[in-house]
């Protein structure tokens, strides 16, 4: 006796559960409930039925290729029974399926992980973006007026220049301003 | 019950006959099978059997259908059924061993994507000298490249 797998949705068919179609071509069929047998009959393709482990594996949502997978076979050829080989099959199970699941945790903690990356960066995005509504843009203006007013204060250096046609101009030199270095400094602490 | 309840199934036996499981088609799987050259030629190149359409001598591959002369064939490979199935063969079809794998008997493997092209017609095959010209682009293949060249 065995625990057959369903066609369907892989998952497994007890003795006396579900039910099986027999092609012409002999090849079974197993199926594990109603559910599963109504979809093969409309001719789903399990690859595309999310709830399916076939759709799980491609679209690589489970672990789907480890070597802990090569311990499960068909093996058709019956063993004699000693029971001390008995005995260590089923320590050697009981260990085999520890470390899959672990392996098969690990792979879908790795993919999360991921995702907690993507929404960090998603977040960081948005704070640049609207970055008004956290510090309004009003904020610190009297300051930066003031700064202004300062400025102003200070009288423009001219120079004149005459041109070589002959035409005098008045060119502003230039004003240090010392307090620019510090507001940029601030903005880029908000920005992260 | 009521009386409306009991007609549900009054004059659907077409529907019935069609989905009985003697009238299924073959399966895309069954057709991958047939695809394998050995099989392919054994079956475009099937003994006379007057109770099949056609006699058994018009045969689409991918289709898994009979027609009944060489005219019906070149036309069903222009139609949207015929380019369908086509296009649900390129994907290796899904199979019973696939479904053992994806429960964890043995390491899952993705199917291959492939190139499937239409058969070529016995026309083809036999070109005017009477040469052999297997490996010749499908009649539809060599259309779209004409197109693609003017």
């Amino acid at each position: 006796m065995r625990i057959e797998t369903c066609y369907f949705c892989s998952s497994r068919v007890y003795p006396g559960h579900g039910i099986q179609f027999v092609r012409n071509d002999c090849k079974i069929f197993r199926f594990c409930r109603s559910k599963c047998h109504a979809a093969f009959k409309k001719k789903k393709n399990p690859r595309k039925t999310k709830w399916t482990k076939a759709y799980r594996k491609t679209a690589g949502k489970e672990l789907a290729i480890d070597p802990a997978f090569e311990f499960e076979k068909r093996r058709n050829v019956p063993v004699k029974y000693s029971r001390e080989l008995w005995n260590k099959t089923i320590e050697a199970m009981k260990k085999v399926e520890e470390i899959r699941q672990r392996r098969s945790n690990n792979y879908i903690m790795q993919r999360l992980r991921k995702g907690r990356e993507v929404e960090w960066q998603r977040d960081v995005r948005e704070v640049q973006r609207d970055i008004s509504l956290i510090k309004s843009p009003a904020a610190g203006l009297k300051q930066r007026q003031a700064e202004e007013e300062t400025e102003m204060e200070v009288e423009p250096e001219t120079i004149e220049v005459v041109d070589a046609k002959g035409r005098k101009q008045i060119i502003e030199a230039p004003v240090m301003v010392p307090a620019t270095g510090e507001m940029i400094e601030e903005g880029r602490d908000i920005e992260l | 019950m009521t009386y409306k309840r009991k007609k549900y199934h009054v004059g659907d036996t077409h529907l019935k006959k069609r989905w009985r499981v003697r009238n299924r088609k073959k399966d895309l799987d069954q057709i991958d099978e047939d695809l394998k050259e050995e099989k392919a030629e054994q079956l475009l190149n099937q003994d006379v059997n007057l109770d099949l359409p056609g006699a058994a001598q018009h045969y689409c591959l991918h289709c898994a259908r009979y027609f009944v002369d060489e005219q019906a064939l070149k036309e069903h490979f222009k139609t949207k059924v015929h380019k369908r199935r086509l296009k649900a063969l390129e994907l290796e079809p899904y199979t019973i061993e696939e479904s053992e794998r994806a429960a964890g008997l043995g390491n899952f493997k993705l199917p291959n994507k492939r190139k499937i092209l239409t058969q070529n017609t016995k026309a083809d095959i036999t070109d005017k000298d009477g040469d052999t010209v297997l490996e010749e682009v499908s009649p539809n293949k060599k259309k779209k490249i004409d197109k693609d060249d003017t």
